[in-house]
């Protein structure tokens, strides 16, 4: 049988995915060795993905296994198997407004009937303001949501925060927190019947180093 | 200059691939039909009022011009319980139908999707317990293997031994805990149960269950597993096939909200998505006005294909094609009829798609006599014979 394929997300949850994964007992001494993307370990392929796209590989069996934040799952929509939270990469999704604008920006929407909303997370957004009742337009924008209301393109913002410290900076309040988020632990659904054998002692490891944590 | 691709999500099925695709239609059929299941062939087009099951957004839908809403199908089940409900309503015994359709879905632009393709499934309306269920899940069986597919695994699950597994919580919070699986969050279903309150104990034993498959199941004690082993057991009786083609799978829950009992998904290590899915709906029917029990599978033949053709399997081989190369059309026209009055299949003039048929090139002498590609002469009936 083919090699276990794991899906890494590269960016800020890779080093912490390492620790877990090495913790766990596998090999990942020549991930980040040298640029390539496909790393085998023994049993294990380790695949390097940007996060956004580990959702998607792991959905159509392209990989079998992947460590990505919840954040990314919410926003994809993609159709896999939650095993494991993973504790660590902990970020919230808030709606911001400027911190001295909120009044105004509630008044307006009083006037107008709905509000302008810039956010990297369309359907996290959407989703969100549809389930609070609140007409709003969403704004695609590809980075720096914070800018927005600093010049006007959007009235309150939808980010991803882990600090709050980039907020604070653009003068921005939090005015609710949509959801929490931290990595997880996802199968492809086929697989994870078809490689049981595999996948499930992977699961409990990795689920109770982060328990222990 | 035209646009000439199809629309997004649409896609031309060229020769060879509909040669293969009909193979597997006539296996579908010949073994659907050696159950007694009987075809029928509702419309492409369905009001959307009744709960689908599907979200509206994924229907292709579109006004009528009574302003009325309607919709490609979407799944046949649907259409299944809607004329039940219309046509057998008052009917008594068991109502064994079977089809192979397309359906139609909407899909997010760019993910390569496609909108249109075919299903091929059963239903079998009326009889519940264990042999009616075992008879879906053999038929499947047996029609994956018909087919010619190797190494497929049924998987088998009860949505219902899972809804007891969280018995200690409300209805509503019940609901909460399956709409979160069906999602495939079983981080999420499990933070909302015991955010409701279920105790520790009740917890790790719904996590085992959750977990159980194969041999590990028998270890759950839990109202409905005696009925899955059963069910399995008499499938395998039905059908011996491959050994271990059942597996016995309670983490198995579908992302469709109308199960009610066992439900089961074929899998195959060449395909990242289950071939076939199926089980038991005995809500669906109800909420057309007939109440009646239902069951039944459907089978996504794309993936069965593509599975099928990764494995190496090709469609069986037909009678080579005879490209005549004419010479008079008198003669021509005497001599493919006197051919094709033996059995030989013949096109007239050189060939443009083979569709991966074996090719015969032979050229017309006169109305009888043939010339073949090394030369020798020979009569319509020595042709026929060296072609049979």
């Amino acid at each position: 049988m083919s090699r276990l394929r794991f899906a890494l997300a590269q960016g800020v949850l890779l080093s912490d995915a390492l620790t877990a994964l090495r913790a766990v007992g596998l090999d990942v001494s020549r991930l980040g060795e040298d640029r390539r993307l496909v790393v085998p370990s023994g049993d294990v392929e380790f695949v390097l993905a940007r996060p956004s796209d580990i959702a998607t590989y792991v959905e159509r069996g392209a990989a079998d296994l992947g460590i990505v934040g919840k954040d990314v799952l919410m926003e994809s929509a993609a159709r896999v198997l939650e095993l494991a939270d993973l504790r660590f990469g902990a970020c919230r999704f808030v709606v911001a407004a400027p911190r001295d604008a909120l009044e105004r920006s509630l008044d307006e929407y009083r006037h107008l009937g709905s509000l302008e909303v810039a956010t990297k997370y369309p359907h996290v957004a959407e989703e969100h303001f549809r389930r609070r009742g609140i007409q709003v337009e969403i704004v695609k924008v590809a980075g720096s949501a914070e800018l927005a209301p600093q010049v006007g393109l959007a009235d309150w913002i939808v980010d991803l925060v882990a600090t709050g410290a980039t907020l604070a900076a653009n003068d921005l309040a939090v005015v609710e927190e949509i959801a929490t988020s931290t990595a997880r632990l996802i199968a492809n659904p086929a697989s994870y019947q078809l490689r049981r054998r595999e996948i499930a002692p992977l699961v409990e490891r990795l689920a109770s180093w982060a328990a222990a944590r | 200059m035209p646009i000439l691709a199809p629309p997004r999500g649409f896609r031309d099925i060229l020769p060879t691939e509909a040669r293969e695709l009909r193979a597997i239609e006539r296996a579908l059929d010949e073994t659907f039909a050696s159950y007694g299941y009987v075809p029928i062939e509702p419309p492409m087009v369905e009001r959307v009022d009744g709960d689908s099951g599907l979200e509206r957004e994924r229907l292709m839908q579109f006004l009528d011009r009574d302003g009325s809403l309607v919709a490609l199908r979407p799944d046949i089940t649907t259409a299944v319980a809607r004329l039940v409900a219309q046509r057998y309503r008052d009917a008594a015994g068991a109502l064994r139908l079977s089809y192979f359709a397309p359906v139609f879905r909407e899909e997010p632009a760019m993910l390569g999707a496609e909108r249109e393709y075919d299903q091929a499934g059963v239903e079998l309306v009326g009889p519940s317990g264990p042999l009616a269920d075992a008879e879906v899940l053999a038929l499947l069986a047996e029609s994956l293997a018909r087919c010619g597919l190797r190494d497929a695994t049924i998987e088998i699950g009860h949505v219902g031994v899972v809804r007891r597994a969280f018995a200690d919580l409300n209805d509503d919070e019940s609901a909460a805990v399956l709409d979160a699986l069906r999602a495939g969050d079983h981080v999420g279903a499990f933070r909302l149960a015991a955010d409701a309150g279920m105790r520790d104990e009740a917890l790790g034993r719904a996590r085992n269950a959750l977990s159980a498959r194969g041999r590990a199941v028998e270890s759950i004690d839990i109202d409905g597993v005696d009925e899955l082993r059963e069910v399995i057991h008499l499938a395998r009786d039905l059908f011996a096939g491959e050994p271990l083609w059942g597996v016995p799978n309670l983490s198995l829950v579908p992302a469709l909200p109308y199960y009610t009992g066992v439900v089961f998904e074929a899998l195959h290590p060449k395909s990242g998505f289950p071939i076939a899915a199926g089980g038991r709906y005995d809500l669906l029917l109800g909420a057309f006005g007939t109440p009646r029990r239902a069951t039944g599978f459907a089978i996504s033949v794309p993936r069965l294909h593509l599975a099928l053709f990764e494995s190496g399997w090709r469609a069986a081989r037909e009678r080579a094609l005879v490209s005549l190369a004419p010479a008079g059309t008198r003669d021509t026209a005497q001599l493919a009829a006197a051919l094709r009055a033996r059995g030989v299949v013949v096109a007239i003039g050189a060939v443009a798609e083979r569709a991966g048929l074996e090719i015969v090139d032979a050229s017309v002498v006169d109305h009888d006599h043939v010339r073949v590609a090394d030369g020798r002469v020979m009569t319509a009936d020595e042709l026929a014979r060296e072609l049979a």
